[in-house]
């Protein structure tokens, strides 16, 4: 505490960044600068990192692309994020209004969506955000003169007049003629399981949402494409009319799977499955059975709330499992 | 420091407590006149608590985090004046006090709170009941296996809650009475001087670690060789901190530090005992049979929290250094609701019992501890 006086959001295992710029791409897209402190180590384009930060007392955590190269973060110190602002979310709406100087926190950058060592064509899928690695990649290949070898081609499917950064990939494009790229709508231009079929030598990398990255893969498998993928399901939807129902999901505790249903509270189904489990009073109360939740969302019992679903503190005698999850006992 | 002396006495003590007939021949003090809708009780207890709860958030987490630096601001300062003495011994006064004051918020605002789960909602990986661990000789996790997990489940219900006269004392007639409760006096000024050694000894004594036979058919969840491991390396670590360690970084003056040392944690414990004992002994206070509280409800158990505890009115100052503890009620009945917002809580919780006729028990300090000293005497006697 006597170290945050002097280094804010200093918190041990964790990275210090401060904001430098945050700007609107568009309607509902979000540019934010960060600078990170000396010790960050860098990325590699299209690697993640976690990003931390504050809302409402609340240390709230989300996974972004790295949406720069490295050569970026080398020249300017800084590295930049962009998301799309999900009004119903936890962390996206604070972010669009935090200030510059803010001190966040963010972790290393992890993640192997990164450009392959190759001989043969790449194409590229993108699909909204999905952009975010793509830039990343291309503008180290471009900088370290790797993309004269074969050709690159970039798909970009987005919603209509939701197509972001499209100056700078025509700036990408003119500085390295191997690489093209067309911005496209599903509306206008159809699904993205129609272009495919021209690329079947190259080597394919998908980022973007769940529906659009299983379309690519079944045609992947077609044409027996090398495939390399990095897809988000967004948010994990809930249907609450549907928590009366018995529904199964997986759990995941340090390294074990065990599979859980909504109907009991998560300590009584480790209990049976003979898990060792450390438990006290089994109302909520003690704080004995408490553990990191990894990822996924859980329903407190008791007043019928759902939780975040990135890392969080959790009671398991009284969380019932919403999604699939991830735990550390 | 002698434990040696406590642990003999709480041994002594608590071997014959084992016959559970003795129990069967309990009598509870004369309950409340009508028992409440406890259905009713719940869900206007459960109505305060959901309403704060909204509430809490960036103003919670500033106000922890502040208390957590002015405490760190008065550990240096206290340790650093304490080496101030020889220039003028009224520095080494400060020092105790400010170090003192140091102890007493990192035990009870900041430690009990945080342990309790309170902040925990705040995913900060320094500040949550799994990492806390507090400046004082009991192990965090010992601790909260006994404090957390059977004083506040089976909170007074005699023969569960252990915390019910520590095993030290007969605050009830639910024990029968021994000769050596003639004294217990002298037990309970031990007991609050060597507070810090007690709260460790605790769940050891009640496992019959060392002494004493062992309870049959107890699970417990960590062996005995780890309390025992744990107990030692915490106990050990707190006493070269305070006896060892800051000291001979004084050099010359390692006699002003022990010294200054010695008295901050005597001064912690009386404080903190006194505290404690307020909250769950004074005369009012009720006891509990195990046979009543099966399948109890959650107003059921809102009901017990309310009639095992006991309030004390003060300032702005005396709360926070009670780490709100002062509201035993209402920490009772949301233990991990953040302790500060027991104070907008507590009018609300008032009224709710007083509409169905049960004692809010609460009183200025003098009272209240002028009660407890009354109970442990007057049970001295048959």
């Amino acid at each position: 505490m006597l170290v945050q006086q002097v280094k804010p959001a200093w918190r041990d295992g964790y990275y210090r960044a401060q904001v430098e710029a945050v700007r609107n791409l568009s309607s509902d897209m979000l540019e934010v600068i960060l600078t990170p402190e000396k010790a960050w180590p860098s990325h590699i384009a299209g690697q993640h990192i976690a990003l931390t930060i504050e809302v409402n007392g609340r240390l709230t955590t989300r996974v972004f692309t790295v949406a720069c190269g490295a050569s970026f973060h080398r020249e300017t110190k800084n590295i930049r994020l962009i998301t799309k602002v999900n009004n119903e979310g936890a962390l996206t709406p604070a972010l669009s209004s935090i200030t510059p100087n803010t001190w966040v926190n963010i972790s290393a950058a992890k993640g192997n969506f990164t450009l392959p060592n190759t001989d043969k064509p790449v194409l590229m899928v993108a699909g909204g955000s999905g952009i975010t690695p793509f830039i990343a990649m291309l503008e180290d290949a471009i900088e370290n003169n790797l993309i004269h070898r074969a050709p690159v081609h970039l798909l970009y499917f987005a919603k209509p007049n939701e197509h972001v950064l499209q100056s700078e990939l025509l700036a990408l494009q003119k500085r390295a003629n191997n690489f093209t790229f067309a911005v496209l709508t599903r509306q206008k231009d159809g699904d993205v399981k129609d272009y495919l079929s021209h690329f079947a030598d190259a080597h394919w990398l998908v980022c973007g949402p769940n529906a659009m990255y299983e379309q690519v893969r079944e045609v992947a498998k077609l044409v027996r494409a090398t495939l390399d993928s990095e897809h988000f399901a967004a948010l994990p939807t809930v249907n609450i009319g549907s928590l009366s129902e018995k529904e199964t999901f997986s759990l995941m505790h340090n390294g074990q799977h065990l599979s859980v249903n909504n109907q009991k509270s998560l300590l009584s189904q480790l209990q049976e499955a003979k898990q060792p489990v450390t438990y006290g009073c089994g109302m909520g109360i003690c704080h004995q059975c408490q553990c990191v939740k990894k990822r996924g969302v859980v329903r407190d019992t008791r007043t019928g709330e759902l939780s975040d679903s990135a890392e969080q503190l959790i009671q398991l005698c009284v969380s019932q499992a919403v999604t699939d999850l991830e735990i550390q006992l | 420091m002698n434990t040696r002396v406590l642990i003999n006495t709480e041994e002594r003590q608590q071997a014959p407590s084992k016959t559970d007939a003795r129990l069967q021949q309990a009598t509870t003090p004369p309950q409340s006149v009508s028992k409440p809708d406890y259905d009713m009780l719940e869900t206007q207890l459960d109505a305060i608590k959901s309403e704060v709860k909204d509430k809490i958030g960036a103003e919670d987490a500033a106000y922890i985090r502040r208390i957590i630096l002015i405490q760190r601001i008065c550990e240096w300062s206290g340790r650093i004046l304490l080496m101030l003495g020889f220039l003028q011994p009224l520095l080494w006064v400060a020092g105790v006090l400010s170090l003192a004051a140091a102890k007493i918020l990192d035990n009870m605002e900041i430690g009990h709170n945080v342990m309790h789960g309170q902040y925990d909602w705040m995913n900060d990986s320094h500040i949550n009941s799994k990492r806390y661990e507090w400046d004082i000789a009991c192990d965090g996790a010992s601790w909260n296996r006994v404090h957390n997990y059977e004083h506040h489940t089976y909170t007074n219900i005699i023969g569960k809650d252990r915390d019910f006269g520590y095993g030290l004392l007969r605050l009830s007639n639910d024990f029968r009475w021994r000769v050596k409760n003639l004294w217990q006096f002298a037990t309970y000024i031990l007991l609050s001087v060597m507070f810090q050694w007690g709260v460790s000894y605790h769940e050891m004594a009640a496992e019959r670690v060392f002494f004493g036979k062992k309870k049959k058919n107890r699970k417990n969840q960590v062996t005995h060789s780890e309390l025992k491991k744990r107990f030692f390396s915490k106990g050990a670590r707190q006493l070269v901190k305070d006896y060892v360690l800051f000291p001979l970084l004084a050099g010359p003056l390692f006699l002003w530090v022990l010294s200054g040392n010695l008295i901050a944690n005597l001064l912690r414990n009386l404080w903190t005992s006194t505290i404690i004992f307020c909250g769950h002994f004074t005369g009012d206070v009720e006891t509990f049979k195990a046979e009543d509280c099966k399948n109890e409800t959650r107003g059921q158990w809102y009901y017990r929290q309310a009639l095992g505890s006991s309030n004390i009115k003060g300032g702005n100052l005396f709360h926070i250094l009670t780490g709100h503890l002062s509201f035993q009620v209402e920490h009772h009945l949301f233990p991990d609701i953040p302790a500060r917002r027991y104070r907008e809580m507590a009018p609300k919780v008032q009224a709710v019992f007083k509409q169905h006729g049960m004692h809010y028990n609460t009183g200025s300090f003098w009272k209240q501890y002028t009660s407890v000293l009354k109970r442990i005497v007057r049970y001295s006697f048959p």
